[in-house]
């Protein structure tokens, strides 16, 4: 959020400022089909920002053994899903057990009260069942997974939807703008403008598996 | 400022009971038939937090393997144990009948409710909602100026139905520079049972630009403007278990009416048709 040419950017983001940033995002998204879309709720002008991706599995989530493989393939397969229909229903029979195919959830939402976006994710195996708070712990990358532990401003929880009232589970937004402020003082310094929910995203979504391909972060402007 | 006269108001609000009678669901498979369970349950608290006495009664009639997390219910519906007990009766069931009947399971249902393994759980939900409060009120400068003890004594003060130590503690979140005239944000969330939306929560001034101070009426108007219809009244606006005033500055609603969570919780529920 610019206030002016001079002034560094605030680290929080107000709501007609998220909105803007939203659009051009999505503007991209849909060029390069990343698979975002705007979700208004019926009767407000209240909405958030969805993504839904089949996230095919080698093994079983319990094993600890193939984690971090799991974590690579999450990219790979990704990407084949995209690439070709048939051969998504292929892959997916070849390796069919009830939790070998994972539907992750993204949503990006907007919190009023700390002024910042805040990332609400679910996760469940393709039978419906919902994952735990473990199951969905094991799947972060190795690498995030002690930050995790380590930093409770990046607890993970689980929390209600504030908008769709159902168990979800959360980044939280305590110290969000701590890691956005040198984004944004390093971008003013160079006299670029960013994108609030590109810089954002860029960095809370590989914590939980949500790549965000790097085109985002030249290809999208920041809000006028 | 807090004066002697709202100090009782306090009080009441902390001390509100609501007299429930617990019965396990026919769904679940038991050794024997259970005899209810009846409980006066703290209107401030959490359902979690007060009732292990519910849970070891019925435990006594079921198999080990049979049982997963309990959770409550009342006329079908779930009842959410992160929302302060006084909240769910008034949403549920603050028109029928006392003892507010509820069923209880051991079946958990993955997809409408949020797990609550323990007690930490409650407390992380508990600091979380007092933070999300403070950052509104203050933007978080109070809360961030407390020690953990502090944070620890209003945690304590609600587990353990202590009202002194609480409000030792919580005082200081209610104040406010009085050149303000109140807080920079009020801290609420109104529930209602007539569509999936689970509350509506938006920024909002005490205290308009002229200075004026605005009122339960005023942010009803702007959220609700159905709840404030008179002819005919078709809804009931309330907070522990009461109808305010309209007129009531909401300021004086944050200060006096929220919950030991420092929201102020307003349910709209269908008026009665007598």
């Amino acid at each position: 959020m610019m206030t002016g040419e001079r002034e560094p950017p605030s680290c929080f983001l107000d709501e007609k400022t998220f909105r803007l940033c939203c659009r051009l995002f999505l503007q991209h998204s849909e060029s390069i089909q990343d698979g975002w879309i705007w979700e208004q709720i019926k009767g407000s002008d209240e909405g958030f920002m969805k993504k839904t991706v089949l996230v095919p599995v080698k093994s079983s989530l319990l094993d600890k053994q193939h984690e971090s493989i799991q974590a690579e393939n999450t990219e790979l397969l990704t990407d084949d899903i995209e690439a070709d229909a048939e051969d998504e229903t292929a892959g997916v029979d070849a390796v069919c057990e009830s939790h070998a195919v994972l539907r992750y959830e993204y949503h990006v939402l907007y919190s009023c009260s700390y002024q910042i976006p805040v990332l609400y994710f679910r996760a469940s195996a393709l039978d419906g069942r919902p994952l735990s708070l473990e199951e969905v712990w094991s799947n972060v990358h190795p690498n995030y997974r002690q930050r995790l532990k380590q930093e409770p401003w990046d607890t993970l929880t689980q929390q209600e939807h504030p908008l769709l009232g159902q168990p979800f589970f959360m980044l939280h937004p305590c110290r969000t703008e701590e890691f956005m402020k040198p984004a944004l003082d390093l971008a003013h310094a160079q006299n670029r403008r960013v994108n609030y929910i590109v810089s954002w995203l860029s960095v809370v979504g590989p914590v939980v598996g949500l790549d965000v391909p790097l085109t985002f972060s030249t290809a999208v402007s920041a809000p006028d | 400022m807090i004066m002697a006269d709202d100090k009782d108001v306090l009080r009441d609000v902390w001390f509100g009971r609501i007299p429930a009678c617990f019965t396990l669901s026919p769904e679940e498979t038991t050794e024997r038939e259970a005899e209810p369970y009846y409980l006066l349950l703290p209107r401030v608290s959490y359902l979690t937090l007060v009732t292990d006495k519910v849970k070891k009664h019925f435990l006594k009639v079921m198999k080990a393997e049979d049982v997963e997390e309990m959770w409550f219910e009342h006329e079908g519906t779930a009842l959410k144990w992160h929302y302060p007990i006084g909240v769910l009766f008034d949403l549920h069931a603050s028109n029928s009948a006392l003892p507010w009947n509820i069923t209880v399971y051991f079946k958990f249902p993955e997809q409408d409710l949020l797990h609550c393994p323990t007690n930490s759980v409650i407390e992380a939900h508990f600091m979380s909602c007092i933070k999300e409060a403070d950052a509104l009120k203050h933007k978080g400068q109070v809360i961030n100026d407390m020690q953990k003890k502090d944070h620890k004594q209003l945690w304590m003060g609600l587990q353990n139905d202590k009202f002194d130590q609480f409000w030792a503690m919580n005082r200081k979140l209610m104040e406010y520079p009085t050149e303000e005239g109140g807080f920079r944000y009020i801290p609420f969330r109104i529930y209602q049972t007539m569509s999936d939306r689970p509350f509506i929560q938006t920024l909002f001034r005490p205290v308009s630009s002229e200075g004026q101070a605005l009122t339960l009426g005023d942010l009803l108007k702007e959220l609700f403007p159905a709840a404030i219809e008179d002819e005919p009244k078709k809804f009931q606006v309330m907070i522990h278990g009461i109808e305010p005033l309209l007129e009531t500055p909401i300021q004086w609603l944050s200060e006096h009416l929220s919950h030991p969570d420092n929201f102020l919780h307003i349910s709209i529920i269908p008026a009665p048709s007598d």
